[in-house]
């Protein structure tokens, strides 16, 4: 008797259980959305795009691009966090940019950083601090000596309010105490340009993919990539380390992640298809081509960046909030 | 020697398969618009705008342009066989185009209007394709403040012009800015004025707007109007005898010139340089009792001056940025919908569509003197759908290029509240022009004045230090000062009240 109840308990378990381990044996049975919260072409884009193509043949599904730009990421993060946690909906995190849009209480954003549940990233940007080829600027020792003697009157561009490149200068600030530089807020690379040679704007901070062809054709001149080691795109720059200012360390990166509660074995499945993928030489000779550095990180290292990155941004968001210049 | 290098590239990309589709359907769908009463080129071109939603940008803005220049050129059609002008700028077609056509010159009328456009459409594209980069260049000089002060003169030139009522004009204006101003804040980040509704956080959607206040209001306002009859005229012939001719091809030069340099004045709108044009001719005619009897001239100088007009429009709009009738505010806006935005900046972002654009302005040209002078009966034919049920086919059109924006009901209900509010304001005579120019310029505005004080930490005498700045901030008190005080040529007035 006690012998048949504990089968029967048993084969509960295990038939309540099945639908999960098929589900995940199976995964994916249908096309997988992976959604990019920049508009189409924008370098996040790009590479959503690579990977999608090559992730897809393994995975025996078509792996769809969808973009839903808006509010600065914000709409496609909303979406992310609130899709079902089937893992047929992913989406790109782009750190720190995902972390201060949950930080800033004026963005009224309805989902959390534990929303998400980090699987794999993809691109490690540095920041880059970059003036026109004819500044007086020649190096960021030359910059921050200036921004000390005359606070306040460096017009500085970031690419938007809270970005990577906005938290940057603030970094920059408080490793030089008595610099101040006055932020100027644009949309993107493309507005930093046009003030920069308009003569609008003095220095701008932005990512080193966003600029690399007009360093080469020496239109502009990077002062330093805010990164420990040299960028292997622009390796005749100084790093903020050889600056002296080690700890001005900025960049953006780009992973995926799916809505938290996706069960594990899904998300294992997927974070070993795109591995794989970000290791073809496909994969690896089409970012590069575009200045992407290819930075991968899975699992418990990957979760490790995405809490010290909401750490650092949370620090540098208050910091933000509370300077006097706004 | 450059535009002529840029402009070969650009009918290379022009004269591609596709392209040439593009225009083809933007010219025959444009001419449909302005055969079609009471659908004008602004409501056309919106509620058009969906269609080109999976098109590249180039052939979008491509199709696009061909429907807005088609409209312009087919409203001539109604307004010489029914007397009702297919759109506003054909209105005073009407006076000498219906009375030849009640002659039996119908034919000659209609074909001396398609001629006079080409002439004044390839002329002003020509003078466009010169004079574009050196604008655009000297433009590249201009920094947030300059684009604030050109935003401010666009908006009061508009305001300065449209409409009986300045105050009622302003008040569009500013209505157009603060619906420019929901959603998410392009510099701070936070949502103002959604309501906790996420469909807002992008801002309401410009086409469901423009369909709206122009398509659907135009279906409502059209159920109203009494039915015309139409003439039954002679077509087969469409080309003016020899006398008729010199007459004919002496007002078209005149209509070339006088179109073309009221194109670069932003805000002149499309139907005063058919006015003057009429006004001009009948002036230096010998015998001005012709007029109003069927007057070749009459036909021939405005309708070249409309098109003149339409194409040396697009000069402000590509180099400057700033749209001058309301047709050319809902093109800027589908660059916009397309992820472009015109300006000095195009011409350095994306040389290869700009210069494919004006390539197709002249392939336009050529297309619609084909499409008017041996189809013309075709189109005329046209005229005898009953209203009621082209009403229902532009509605349902509406309906589903809303959906299609974002696949979202919610649009429709934007679209179908737009459109009941443009119905009243056109019953209580408020012009729709200066609300459009604010929703489109609103944001660029914005963005460059909030800039400007981040450059300047909050300091608003950088708009006054910068001599460009100040310049064009000078010019647009003018302008304000000059239509609060009805100090505009009488002749402009005039037309404002016709």
């Amino acid at each position: 008797m006690a012998n048949t109840k504990r089968l029967a308990l048993g084969l509960a378990v295990a038939l309540a259980l099945l639908p999960a381990a098929v589900a995940a044996q199976n995964f994916p049975d249908r096309p997988v959305q992976l959604m990019v919260a920049f508009p189409a072409g924008g370098s996040t884009d790009i590479g959503a795009r690579v990977v999608a193509a090559i992730a897809e043949k393994a995975m025996g599904q078509p792996m769809v691009v969808v973009n839903k730009a808006g509010a600065g990421g914000q709409v496609g993060w909303t979406e992310l966090a609130r899709a079902k946690p089937d893992g047929y909906y992913l989406g790109y995190i782009n750190l720190p940019a995902t972390n201060t849009v949950v930080l800033d209480p004026e963005r009224q954003a309805i989902f959390k950083e534990t929303d998400f549940q980090p699987i794999i990233n993809q691109v490690l940007d540095p920041g880059v601090i970059w003036v026109k080829a004819d500044s007086p600027y020649k190096s960021l020792k030359d910059l921050t000596e200036a921004a000390k003697a005359q606070p306040n009157t460096i017009r500085t561009a970031t690419t938007g309010i809270l970005s990577d490149d906005h938290l940057a200068i603030l970094m920059v600030e408080e490793a030089v105490p008595g610099a101040v530089f006055r932020i100027v807020h644009l949309a993107g690379g493309a507005d930093q340009m046009k003030g920069v040679l308009g003569g609008t704007i003095d220095v701008a901070f932005d990512n080193v993919g966003s600029i690399v062809p007009r360093v080469k054709s020496g239109e502009v001149r990077a002062l330093a990539v805010m990164d420990r080691a040299r960028s292997k795109f622009l390796p005749d720059v100084p790093t903020t380390l050889e600056a002296g200012l080690p700890n001005v360390v900025s960049s953006s990166t780009r992973g995926i992640a799916a809505p938290k509660g996706t069960p594990a074995a899904v998300i294992k499945k997927l974070e070993e298809t795109l591995a794989k993928a970000m290791a073809d030489p496909e994969h690896v000779a089409k970012l590069e081509a575009q200045g992407l550095a290819i930075k991968v990180m899975t699992g418990a290292e990957y979760q490790k960046y995405y809490d010290e990155t909401h750490e650092v941004a949370k620090k540098y968001t208050e910091w933000a909030k509370t300077r006097p210049h706004k | 020697m450059d535009a002529a290098t840029h402009l070969l590239g650009g009918f290379a990309a022009a004269l591609s398969l596709s392209n040439l589709g593009y225009a083809l359907a933007g010219c025959v769908l444009g001419t449909l618009i302005g055969v079609l009463p009471g659908l004008g080129p602004a409501a056309g071109t919106a509620i058009l705008i969906p269609l080109t939603f999976n098109l590249d940008p180039t052939g979008a803005i491509i199709m696009l342009c061909a429907i807005y220049y088609g409209a312009m050129y087919g409203g001539t059609i109604t307004s010489v066989l029914i007397n009702v002008p297919g759109e506003a700028a054909s209105v005073i077609t009407c006076i000498d185009g219906h009375e030849m056509a009640k002659q039996g010159r119908g034919g000659v009328a209609l074909g001396v209007a398609a001629i006079g456009s080409f002439i004044g459409g390839s002329i002003a594209a020509l003078l466009l394709t010169l004079m574009a980069l050196p604008i655009a260049r000297a433009a590249l000089q201009f920094g947030p403040p300059e684009f604030f002060a050109l935003m401010l003169l666009g908006l009061s030139l508009v305001t300065g012009l449209a409409g009986r009522s300045l105050l009622a004009a302003l008040m569009m204006t500013v209505l157009g800015l603060a619906i420019a101003m929901i959603g998410i804040d392009p510099v701070r980040g936070a949502p103002r004025f959604a309501f906790g509704l996420p469909e807002l956080y992008d801002g309401v959607e410009f086409v469901s707007v423009v369909m709206g206040l122009f398509g659907v209001s135009e279906v409502l306002l059209t159920l109203e109007r009494p039915y015309r009859e139409v003439i039954r005229t002679e077509l087969r012939k469409l080309l003016p005898d020899r006398v008729e001719w010199r007459a004919a091809l002496n007002a078209i030069w005149r209509g070339t010139g006088l179109g073309f340099l009221l194109g670069l004045i932003p805000g002149i709108g499309a139907i005063i340089p058919t006015f003057l044009s009429y006004i001009l001719e009948r002036r230096l005619a010998k015998r001005p009792e012709r007029f109003g009897k069927g007057a070749i001239e009459g036909v021939a100088g405005p309708e070249t001056a409309n098109n003149a007009y339409a194409n040396s429009a697009m000069i402000p709009l590509l180099t400057l940025g700033i749209p001058s009738s309301p047709t050319i505010a809902v093109l800027m806006g589908a660059f916009i919908v397309n992820g472009l935005t015109p300006g000095p900046f195009l011409f350095q972002e994306r040389p290869d569509l700009v210069w494919a654009v004006i390539a197709s302005f002249f392939i336009g040209n050529l297309i619609l003197l084909v499409l008017n002078l041996p189809l013309v009966g075709l189109w005329a034919r046209l005229l005898y759908i009953p209203s009621h049920y082209l009403c229902v086919g532009v509605l349902l059109f509406c309906i589903v290029g809303a959906y299609s924006l974002k696949q979202s009901t919610f649009d429709i209900w934007l679209m179908l509240g737009f459109g009941i509010a443009g119905y009243l304001l056109r019953k209580i005579d408020f012009p729709l022009a200066p609300l459009i120019l604010g929703l489109i310029l609103g944001p660029i505005m914005e963005k460059s004045l909030r800039t400007s004080l981040e450059i300047s930490a909050g300091s608003y005498l950088i708009f006054i230090e910068r001599p460009l700045c100040l310049g064009l901030l000078i010019v647009t008190l003018l302008v304000l000062a000059s239509a609060a005080f009805n100090l505009a040529p009488r002749e402009v007035r005039e037309v404002e009240l016709n």
